[in-house]
């Protein structure tokens, strides 16, 4: 029998990627300064590859826990990124045993694992506490391209349209289709039919995009988008509200001090160095 | 004495590519203060036209450009697009498509940030507030429903303080009564900040109610600019470049007096001073009577209740308690404001979506027993963009999608037949995204023609068309009867509504408020303002002239005028009879 479902829906994951994108859910870096948390994010993401040890590697994975803890992660990203976890570290061992490995395989494995797992959790937090704007805005404060900071922004404008239309899409497909009358082992037939319309679905999105951009680019110009690109005020009032705060500061500081203090912990009782 | 703002001289474009011109020898002068209304078919080049007032026409749109455009004293060869925007904002048809920033404020302050000016705050609360639309500042842009982003866009290019405004067809995406409040605010723009108004448009109703002069084009010239009172009384004319006259004047007409009234109360002031009164034989029950009882039911819902999550993880309640019949026989209108869950209705109806609580029986079958791809035989459901639902790369394809994939014994000489039914044989090989808006629509129609199910359901089938495609589907839908046993049209378009249903379904509040012929809807006034719904002309002028029953159709007023014996069969049902109902 059919029910309606709220969760694990098509639906639902139309909302889950509007939150995520949109950082509807609060948390403690969606009130800093974007261009702190882009900075914030960037020592995060470089510091686990300077170290082989376990220790230290596991105790920043843990500071990026907190860190998606506090930046307030939906279940649809950390269900992706457990379940991701988990299938990494069936196939390290599967990979270590078929390949005639050893502990050493095993430990480099999930050393890389480890790594990779800190700076996912780093990303999530960072990236789901920034709205496109302030993306945009901080990529701008950081003198990258004009082109580039609004097709970030743009492209977050589009993401909520363009999932709705997909899911339109898909279902008009689905409905058009046969029916899969013998689901299959695991139903293996009905996702092989999902994975072929789900790709068949992105030709008349790709089509009518397409076509829907003139307009767009018109309105741009009409608008002094090209003028902006040339004239820096634009720039100065579109970044005038950016200010960094004791808070950003603080945040920053006692990231780098549990950072020092974890290299520490991990000099004290090494694992595999 | 008026100053002329934009002087046109022995304008000729050729866009790249063409092998003829777009625009020939255009001259043409609009004054400052004026509202210009720009009409003609298809293809006069009225929006190439336009396009030349900012700007976009040689600067963007490079082409064999000859002779010269003053906007503002401003020759625009001269000139650039970032120049001339200060002086001309442009709205699209396509508005949607011109919203570029995540929330509104945003988006309205796009431009003067872009330019750098210093009071671009204050150009953006003026532009929101001269709107009405401040509450919408914080929204993203694509929370809004159609009539608040035409609004957002409107803002956007007011917040450059321009002296002209060009706005492409207002009415094409939103319906009558939103468009009413956009032609609103563009008097009011053009009245009290003095702002040239430019609007292309195919429905005399509001021409006629709005504009202070019309610009005629065909064959990429304008045939003629006159003042609004003189163009509407050339309704031949008009009627020959594939633009009927409203309602409101022939309705005069048909009565046999001599008056162009502007507006519905223009017609009822004509009308009563021409000391005219109904027929006392009116009885205006030819619909009425096909009514019969104890018909099969088609589809039903019980006790249906249905709800989305919003974003913020509320549970928003669309349906309360539903209950409805689909009978065998029923061409059923489902009107009601926006978000009043008609859509949600139909998908439910269709076995797309199931029921939070209730049941929806499909024929013998309950919807919750059988995927949606299998329901989909009995009940197909068309959504309301057609662009959405041309998945392949030719309308022939398209229209096969379904009875191919299920191994209909006989698909080929099915679509032919089809594509024949809807006159787009000769597009058959066309990819569907290039064919014209009504073309489009007709692709949809087949493409649930091909499903043969036994309810088909569509989504707002006129939106988006011009009057002449607009007909054009109507009829098409009076036609259906012979293969589909019900059909359920959900629409603002009340026009559709008089001319086609048999049953009239209103939903509001999470309920439905009435269910009766549309001839009983359209004259009980209350349950009309309940439902935020807007009658055609003709029964507005019908119930102000006191006519009852209300006519749907001017012939029907005119028989209801007509002095002496039974009145004749009203249009509606003589359309429809002949196309064998």
């Amino acid at each position: 029998m059919r029910k309606h479902h709220d969760v694990l829906s098509v639906e639902w994951v139309k909302l889950e990627l509007i939150r995520t994108a949109y950082a509807t859910r609060g948390g403690l870096f969606s009130t800093m300064d974007p261009r702190m948390v882009v900075m914030w994010y960037l020592v995060l993401a470089i510091v686990p590859w300077f170290t082989h040890n376990l220790t230290v590697l596991a105790g920043l994975f843990v500071l990026g826990c907190i860190s998606v803890g506090l930046a307030r992660v939906g279940p649809l990203l950390l269900g992706l990124f457990v379940f991701g976890l988990i299938v990494e570290t069936f196939y390290v061992f599967i990979a270590a045993w078929l390949f005639g490995g050893d502990t050493q395989t095993v430990i480099a494995l999930v050393e890389l694992t480890l790594k990779l797992g800190a700076v996912s959790l780093a990303s999530m937090a960072a990236f789901v506490s920034l709205d496109p704007e302030k993306l945009s805005d901080a990529m701008l404060a950081f003198r990258m391209p004009q082109m580039i900071t609004f097709g970030v922004s743009y492209g977050y404008r589009m993401l909520p349209i363009l999932i709705e239309q997909f899911a339109t899409v898909f279902e008009g497909y689905r409905l058009r289709s046969a029916p899969v009358e013998n689901k299959g082992f695991l139903g293996w037939r009905m996702i092989t039919q999902w994975c072929r319309l789900t790709v068949l679905s992105f030709y008349p999105i790709f089509l009518n995009t397409a076509k829907s951009v003139r307009t767009t680019v018109e309105s741009l110009e009409a608008r002094g988008f090209t003028y902006a690109a040339v004239d820096g005020r634009g720039r100065q009032i579109r970044l005038a509200y950016l200010r960094l705060t004791a808070k950003d500061w603080a945040v920053m500081a006692v990231t780098l001090a549990l950072i020092a203090g974890v290299f520490w912990f991990g000099a004290q009782f090494p694992l595999y160095r | 004495m008026p100053q002329p703002i934009i002087t046109v001289t022995d304008l000729s474009f050729r866009y790249p590519g063409a092998d003829q011109d777009s625009l020939r020898n255009v001259n043409l002068t609009i004054e400052a203060g004026d509202f210009v209304t720009v009409i003609g078919g298809n293809g006069s080049a009225k929006t190439t036209l336009c396009k030349t007032f900012n700007g976009l026409i040689p600067h963007y749109w490079h082409g064999e450009f000859a002779g010269s455009v003053h906007v503002a004293g401003v020759d625009t060869w001269d000139s650039s697009v970032t120049e001339l925007s200060a002086h001309v904002g442009y709205v699209y048809q396509d508005f949607h498509n011109q919203l570029v920033r995540p929330t509104v404020r945003d988006e309205v302050a796009f431009g003067p940030v872009n330019y750098g000016l210093d009071d671009h705050e204050e150009r953006t609360s003026s532009a929101l507030e001269t709107l009405g639309i401040t509450e919408l500042a914080q929204r993203f842009v694509w929370q809004l429903s159609g009539g608040q982003a035409h609004l957002t866009a409107l803002a956007s290019v007011l917040a450059q303080r321009p002296t002209v405004l060009i706005v492409d067809e207002p009415v094409a995406e939103l319906d009558p009564e939103r468009a009413a409040v956009i032609y609103e605010r563009l008097a009011t723009l053009n009245r009290e900040l003095g702002i040239t108004i430019i609007t292309i448009e195919h429905h005399m109703e509001f021409v006629a109610r709005y504009a202070k002069s019309v610009i005629l084009m065909a064959d990429g010239t304008p045939a003629w600019h006159l003042p609004i009172e003189e163009a509407i009384t050339r309704t031949g004319e008009l009627e020959a470049h594939g633009i009927p006259a409203p309602q409101s004047i022939n309705a005069v007409k048909a009565l046999g007096i001599s008056a162009t009234p502007r507006t519905t109360e223009d017609a009822v002031a004509a009308i009563r001073a021409s000391g005219k009164k109904p027929s006392v034989h009116w009885s205006g029950i030819a619909h009425l009577a096909t009514q019969e009882p104890n018909r099969d039911v088609v589809a039903r819902a019980v006790n249906v209740t249905h709800g989305y999550k919003s974003v913020s993880g509320e549970t928003h309640m669309v349906l309360n308690n539903v209950n409805v019949d689909l009978h065998d026989g029923d061409r059923v209108a489902l009107v009601g404001g926006n978000g009043a869950g008609k859509s949600t209705l139909m998908k439910l109806l269709a076995g797309i979506i199931v029921p939070r609580e209730g049941t929806v029986w499909l024929g013998e079958t309950n919807s919750r027993s059988k995927a949606s791809p299998h329901l989909a035989e009995h009940a197909a459901y068309l959504y309301q963009h057609p662009e959405l639902m041309l998945l392949k790369g030719s309308v022939a394809e398209d229209v096969a999608l379904f009875p191919k994939d299920r191994k209909h014994p006989d698909t080929d000489a099915l679509v032919a037949h089809i594509l024949d039914r809807v006159r787009l044989t000769d597009f058959a090989d066309r990819d569907g995204r290039t064919l014209s808006g009504g073309q489009q629509r007709r692709a949809t129609l087949a493409i649930g023609l091909a499903m043969r199910p036994t309810v088909l359901l569509l989504d707002e089938p006129t939106s988006s068309l011009d009057v002449s495609s607009r007909d054009d589907v109507t009829h098409m839908l009076a036609d259906l009867a012979g293969s589909i046993r019900c059909t359920v049209v959900a629409t603002h378009d009340m026009q559709l509504v008089a001319e086609w249903a048999n049953r009239v379904i209103v939903l509001s509040e999470g309920g439905i408020i009435a269910d009766c012929h549309p001839r009983e809807l359209f004259g009980s006034p209350q349950v009309l303002e309940r439902a935020h719904l807007t009658a055609p002309e003709i029964v507005r002028i019908g119930n102000a002239l006191g006519v009852a029953p209300v006519p749907l159709s001017v012939a029907e007023l005119a028989a209801a005028y007509h002095g002496d014996g039974p009145p004749p069969v009203p249009t509606a049902t003589a359309q429809t009879s002949a196309l064998g109902v």
